[in-house]
């Protein structure tokens, strides 16, 4: 009897155990995303409605909203294939390509850095260059250099900003109503005061307690970090994500701008905590600086990558000229993961030893070279009032 | 992150299918294959066709690197030369012995008078003169491990056996426990060590329950039980975390040599006996065999005697559809297993059912790969290198390093063969150096 000898080592693969693989790893991440956009929708849909400030159907808008995201990308890439694959022509091998690709994630997660009253074309402007600009193009799902959302996100916020403004902004029905907020979210306050005082910089949204829970003003999925820290639970215990990189990305940021803080005279803990809670942080360090394909690959990596995105957060984000540093600082290190990947591999091999030893305390150096900057240029610029203060 | 002591990682390990029947003998099969070829040395054949051999009669020896002899494992007479199925996967010339069944031995098969005052070279040159070479797999000549110049203190004695589905050294432990320890002490004397580990995996308790009662008269060994991992049973694991030291080369740096668990059985026979390296166990195992057994065989003995045996395939097989494996299934070949035959490196032979087809996507650089390996390695910036040729950083990336445990392909989410790609690389290194 002839007999067939198919197959390489090991014949044993995680991959082929049924609830295992990349399409789980995947499907596990977009639970991860559902606490955040539960809580988007709660926020400005539900608890709007509850206050009496929108009608039933206008409830489900926030919700509507962000499933829209995932439904662009997803046509979007369905008409990619079409017109560019001639393998994709017949219902099974689109649904098939479709299928190892993850059409839906960059609208989704795109929709939830937007703000609320973003018109759905300008979404739709977004996820054309989320999924077929930054993803597609780059060679499709594994290939991106840049993170696809939020490459739509900065040409939407490059571009749009004032579309966007003039079509309602950020803030829901309800707290349009809020006078104390006038009219900025908390960083923008910050930019726009130029200094670290409590009773300007959190009180009018109540206090720390608010921006943790996210009942602040924000992006649609961005302002609860109660959320994210579930989401972040689940993805670590699935070992989506590593559980470390998300805490080194968050804590580089809490020290160094508790630096700033100090450096500005003001020395109170409330100030880190603040910007550790305001803006993207959250949401870009659990799903965005931990997405695998435009990050670095093994640990050491990580770790580099994290403590980069940590200091260039603080330094566009008080010293630069935008109210918020995470986007950026993330996609500026995308176009770094490449290096990082090699460097952090040979240093790994190498047993970090030798010269690779040197080139890591010099990146080391580099890091910290940019942090002290970021303190004493913030220090300059930011004033502190004695009075006042949580700790 | 610092701290490079390998993990390992938790599989399946689908031993207990092949636990039932002990450890069955068949020392008689009709006709034997001796392979001439050990690692990739080509021996040298020292017997004609048409002449008669006896048990333990030396047949062919290895030249060159590490020269060892090879015997006759079975009596009778050399009937043709023909090529067959070896483990490697390649085609190889081999002796064909018909067996006569009388069991005759080679006069150098007798007690040894004087083992007590037998000393340190002696016992080397024994190991020579027995043809041992390392039985779990790497088939390393092992008196080479004991010309090191290093001083050597300790013995690992390697029953970890942390592939899945295999149970051949489990069961010859189980069956000779005594042996087991002579053969550690035996291997002390020849190293000049005063320590020996038998390394095993924790739950394998009928094992330190065979080898308990013995301990106690013979000072030095130890028993040592490591976890349930994959690869527990390789060798800088196991200086790693049972003697905490860590090494770059080999083991004897750490001041320690590692043999396998039948190893020492067979070095135990030669010091006592003149029984030179002659059978080993194998365990013919999987989803796909019938009544999986382990054997202890004759070198040379064709799997498909041992197959049928174990009562044939599994009824519902599609050839079509299954993995025929020499060797574990992290590290072995797949291989027309019809012709195969046992050499000694060959430690069990496993047939299952490949697993449904799944549509994968392209790596998402997820990194498990880089977590997964013992050795440290980063798997992906290897593949990349090799693509691109690029032989400075495949040196720089220590791709050498890899010990080819198969763990990064194993836990691949999309089924990416990157272990191969690793091959592929350290292949390009060996051609342009």
């Amino acid at each position: 009897m002839a007999r067939f000898a198919a197959g390489k080592a090991p014949f044993l693969r995680i991959a082929d155990q049924p609830k295992q693989g990349t399409a789980v790893i995947m499907r596990d991440f977009m639970i991860g995303m559902l606490p955040v956009i539960l809580f988007a929708w709660y926020k400005n849909g539900i608890q709007v409605y509850m206050d009496g400030n929108i009608g039933l159907l206008e409830m489900f808008y926030p919700l509507v909203f962000v499933v829209l995201g995932g439904v662009f990308s997803t046509l979007l890439e369905t008409i990619f294939f079409l017109v560019t694959d001639p393998n994709a022509k017949t219902m099974k091998s689109l649904k098939q390509k479709l299928g190892t690709s993850f059409a839906a994630i960059p609208g989704l997660i795109l929709a939830l850095m937007l703000p609320l009253y973003t018109p759905i074309w300008v979404l739709l402007f977004g996820c054309f260059f989320a999924s077929i600009v930054a993803k597609m193009l780059f060679g499709g799902f594994g290939n991106n250099l840049f993170n696809p959302a939020l490459l739509g996100y900065l040409a939407v916020g490059f571009t749009m900003s004032g579309v966007i403004n003039a079509a309602g902004g950020l803030f829901n029905q309800s707290e349009l109503l809020i006078d104390a907020y006038a009219g900025a979210t908390p960083l923008g306050l910050l930019a726009r005061l130029k200094v670290l005082d409590y009773d300007l910089l959190v009180k009018p949204y109540g206090s720390l307690w608010n921006f943790f829970l996210g009942t602040i003003p924000g992006a649609l999925g961005e302002t609860s970090a109660l959320a994210l820290l579930l989401a972040y639970i689940w993805l670590s215990v699935r070992k989506v994500i590593r559980w470390y990189t998300p805490v080194i990305y968050i804590g580089t940021v809490f020290v160094v701008s508790w630096g700033l803080g100090i450096a500005s005279g003001e020395a109170g803990l409330w100030f880190p905590m603040y910007s550790i809670l305001s803006g993207g942080l959250f949401f870009g360090a659990v799903l965005m600086a931990t997405e695998p394909v435009t990050t670095p690959k093994n640990p050491f990596g990580k770790v580099l990558f994290m403590l980069f995105l940590g200091v260039l957060t603080v330094l566009f984000r008080f010293i630069g000229n935008f109210p918020e540093g995470v986007g950026t600082a993330i996609i500026a290190m995308n176009i770094f993961t490449l290096p990082l990947d090699k460097f952090a591999a040979v240093v790994r091999a190498e047993g970090y030893r030798k010269a690779a030893f040197w080139k890591s305390v010099a990146i080391g150096a580099f890091i910290l070279a940019i942090a002290v900057y970021a303190i004493f240029k913030g220090a300059t610029m930011y004033a502190a009032f004695a009075a006042g203060g949580l700790f | 992150m610092l701290n490079q002591t390998a993990k390992g990682v938790r599989i399946e390990g689908k031993k207990a299918m092949s636990k039932h029947d002990g450890l069955q003998e068949y020392l008689n099969p009709q006709v034997v294959y001796i392979p001439l070829i050990q690692q990739t040395e080509t021996l040298k054949r020292l017997v004609e066709v048409g002449q008669e051999v006896k048990i333990g009669q030396v047949v062919a020896t290895r030249e060159g690197w590490g020269p060892i002899p090879v015997h006759a494992s079975v009596s009778g007479k050399v009937s043709a030369i023909k090529k067959v199925w070896h483990a490697s996967g390649k085609m190889v010339d081999a002796i064909e012995i018909q067996n006569d069944g009388k069991q005759t031995l080679a006069e150098t098969i007798r007690p040894e008078a004087d083992v007590a005052s037998l000393t340190k070279e002696q016992l080397v040159e024994k190991m020579k003169l027995a043809g041992l070479s390392g039985l779990g797999g790497a088939g390393f000549p092992t008196f080479v491990k004991y010309q090191s110049k290093l001083p050597i203190d300790t013995i690992i004695i390697n029953a970890v056996e942390c592939e899945p589905y295999i149970t051949g050294d489990y069961m010859m432990i189980v069956k000779y426990p005594e042996k087991v320890l002579k053969g550690l002490s035996y291997l002390m004397r020849a190293a000049g060590a005063t320590k020996g580990y038998i390394a095993f995996k924790a739950y394998n308790t009928a094992m330190k329950e065979a080898l308990a009662p013995f301990l106690s008269a013979y000072p030095g060994i130890m028993l040592s039980e490591v976890k349930d991992v994959y690869p527990a049973g390789w060798e800088k694991y196991l200086v790693q975390h049972i003697l905490k030291k860590n090494y770059q080369g080999l083991p004897s740096e750490a001041g320690v040599i590692i043999n396998n668990a039948q190893t020492a059985i067979v070095f135990a026979d030669m010091v006592e006996h003149n029984i030179p390296l002659i059978a080993r166990a194998i365990t013919i195992t999987g989803e796909g065999i019938k009544e999986p057994k382990n054997f202890l065989v004759p070198i040379g003995t064709q799997v498909k005697e041992l197959v049928a045996k174990c009562g044939g395939y599994a009824e519902g097989l599609d050839p079509a559809k299954s993995h025929y494996i020499a060797g574990g299934p992290m590290t072995g070949r797949a291989i027309l297993i019809d012709e195969l035959i046992v050499n000694d490196t060959l430690g069990s032979v496993i047939v299952k059912p490949m697993p449904l087809e799944k549509d994968h996507p392209a790596c998402m650089g997820c990194g498990k790969c880089a977590d997964a390996c013992p050795a440290f390695l980063t798997p992906t910036e290897i593949q990349k290198a090799a693509e691109r040729k690029d032989l400075e950083l495949i040196r720089k990336l220590k791709a050498t390093k890899c010990v080819g445990c198969g763990l990064c392909s194993y836990v691949c989410p999309s089924h990416i063969e990157i272990a191969d790609f690793v091959d592929k690389a350290k292949v390009l290194l060996k051609k342009g150096a």
